[in-house]
């Protein structure tokens, strides 16, 4: 198990998280750019110094430190065995593909690393250099040389940013399976939710260093507990009604009046355009702007339309929640 | 600019005619201060190598206290004349300094010696080299060092497989820099290593002594015995760039 409680000080705020990750379970962090994410896995894998708190692996610490006073224990990165997967793969440039996989003194097995490279597609690779790679077959071989040095925790830095969404998926999928086989903890960060979502068990939403919501992803996005975790799992309107404020998440919007899935609104349409199989459209409801996808088109700019917002979180003016709107029916 | 930056070589190769060169250099002991030169900087370079080498890593990585103070001390003694560093040594290692005394107890001295001549190059070559080296490191990928570390490599290993391979195209060019400024050291050696004669000192009193005629042949030996390793390190260093 991973558990760490931390605070690293940055230039405009300090990072102060705690969480715990079981064995075999896949956390991840989700929340804006510049939120303090990769921070938290820096901390963990030993570059940078938390200004108070404790990390520990497997039982170990690794890491702690009181308020004010000298590090008590700080184990280094090298002892940690902690892989950690960056957007850029930080492949060593004056090694063959090979040599980076063979890279880790803690590598695991023959078997296990051709089983790798088998899986992720990488047996006509071996022989080049980093710099002739692609940024896809560059952060598979990455992702290989993390999985290959038997780590006892694999922390991904939004590390799917140069695959297309195909392979997003397939190795996606691979992760998780490692994940599982080798009962190990595993943290992903990203700021991509269908990325995190696609990845967790339980995700965590964090913004300017603080951890807003743990829970199931489906919980999180579905039951935010305050108006800055809705904005932030993309709820992109926020509409007043008899003194609560209405989360509208785009993708959970019907057309018409269905009184008993949420509140109706009214509202004049601004814009429409095609998105995906349906469309997205901007409203103008009561004052707020907010934007929904819906399956079928709903007329052009300026018509007044009905739409119903399913089951949506509401919350009082000062941003807590005060609940889904299922219960205020209930 | 490049026709114009070689005037000077091109220029002495105009005045140099076969006769002249074999007649200064099979004069008796002309040859002396080539091996001298060659050997003196050899050992400042090793010197150098062995000091300057980590002592440009730290700066690169900030791991020394106030790096900035450092890095002034360099750049002072590149900014000092060479004939100023060569007075100063002479105020710091000469035979009534504390540091003359204790050579003097171990039978060295620090001033017209072989060592006195190592210490001129070094002092002359050695901003060079560092500042090289520094930059050479500095250009590492840091993100590289921490990868290697997260692999399993505690720093003296991290240094060797990945930080030492990765700067050894700019510590090749950093030491050919240190090479060309320890053979060619001028200023300081004249203060404090008049004798024994390197390349530059035997240009100065040929020179002086006979005239410019025969102070060019050895110039030209200069050149060609300097050439060589700087020639290597630049083909080496720009081929290995290409491979990464």
């Amino acid at each position: 198990m991973l558990e760490l409680d931390i605070e690293v000080p940055r230039r405009r705020f300090s990072v102060a998280v705690a969480f715990s990750v079981g064995v075999g379970e896949r956390f991840a962090l989700f929340g804006p750019s510049g939120a303090g994410k990769t921070t938290v896995l820096e901390a963990v894998a030993g570059l940078v110094g938390p200004q108070r708190g404790s990390v520990s692996l497997a039982g170990q610490l690794l890491w702690a430190k009181a308020d004010g006073r000298r590090s008590s224990t700080q184990v280094p990165s090298w002892r940690r065995g902690v892989a950690l997967l960056r957007q850029e793969p930080s492949l060593f440039p004056h090694l063959s593909v090979q040599a980076n996989l063979t890279y880790s003194r803690r590598r695991s097995g023959t078997a296990d690393l051709g089983r790798l490279v088998n899986l992720l597609d990488l047996e006509g690779l071996l022989d080049a250099r980093p710099s002739d790679l692609s940024g896809g077959q560059a952060q598979r071989a990455a992702l290989a040389r993390a999985l290959a040095s038997d780590c006892r925790a694999l922390l991904l830095d939004e590390p799917y940013a140069g695959l297309d969404a195909a392979l997003r998926r397939q190795v996606t999928a691979l992760v998780r399976d490692e994940v599982d086989r080798r009962a190990i903890p595993a943290v992903l960060v990203s700021h991509e939710l269908a990325e995190a979502q696609a990845f967790a068990d339980t995700l965590g939403v964090i913004d300017e260093g603080r951890l807003l919501q743990v829970g199931t992803p489906h919980e999180v996005v579905l039951h935010p507990t305050s108006r800055r975790v809705a904005e932030v799992v993309g709820y992109q309107g926020f509409v007043a009604i008899d003194g609560a404020i209405v989360g509208v998440h785009p993708e959970r919007v019907r057309l018409g009046a269905h009184p008993r899935m949420g509140p109706v609104l009214s509202g004049r349409v601004v814009r429409a355009r095609p998105a995906g199989t349906g469309f997205e459209a901007d409203l103008s409801v009561g004052g707020a702007e907010l934007t929904c996808r819906l399956e079928a088109g709903i007329g052009s700019p300026g018509a007044t339309v009905e739409i119903t917002v399913i089951d949506p979180p509401m919350f009082r003016p000062d941003g807590s929640v005060v609940s889904q709107h299922r219960e205020v029916l209930a | 600019m490049w026709v114009a930056l070689l005037g000077p070589v091109i220029v002495l190769l105009a005045h140099l005619t076969p006769r002249a060169i074999l007649a200064s250099l099979s004069a008796p002991g002309s040859l002396g201060p080539l091996a001298v030169s060659i050997e003196a900087s050899a050992v400042a370079l090793g010197v150098l190598v062995v000091i300057g080498t980590p002592l440009a890593y730290l700066l690169a990585r900030e791991r020394l206290p106030a790096p900035r103070l450092w890095e002034a001390g360099l750049l002072v003694s590149l900014l000092l004349p060479p004939l100023v560093i060569g007075l100063l040594l002479v105020f710091m290692v000469g035979p009534a300094t504390p540091i003359g005394e204790a050579l003097s107890k171990i039978h060295l001295s620090a001033t017209n010696t072989f060592l006195a001549l190592v210490i001129a190059e070094i002092y002359e070559a050695a901003p060079y080299y560092v500042l090289g080296a520094q930059a050479a490191f500095a250009a590492v990928d840091r993100r590289l060092e921490e990868q290697a570390g997260m692999l399993g490599d505690p720093p003296g290993r991290v240094l060797r497989r990945v930080s030492l391979p990765l700067a050894a195209p700019g510590l090749a060019m950093a030491l050919a820099t240190g090479w060309a400024r320890a053979i060619g050291a001028f200023g300081a050696v004249i203060i404090i290593a008049y004798h024994p004669y390197g390349l530059p000192m035997q240009i100065w009193v040929t020179l002086d002594e006979t005239g410019l005629a025969s102070a060019l042949p050895f110039a030209l030996v200069l050149l060609v015995v300097a050439l060589p390793l700087p020639l290597l390190a630049y083909g080496w260093s720009t081929r290995a760039r290409a491979r990464h």
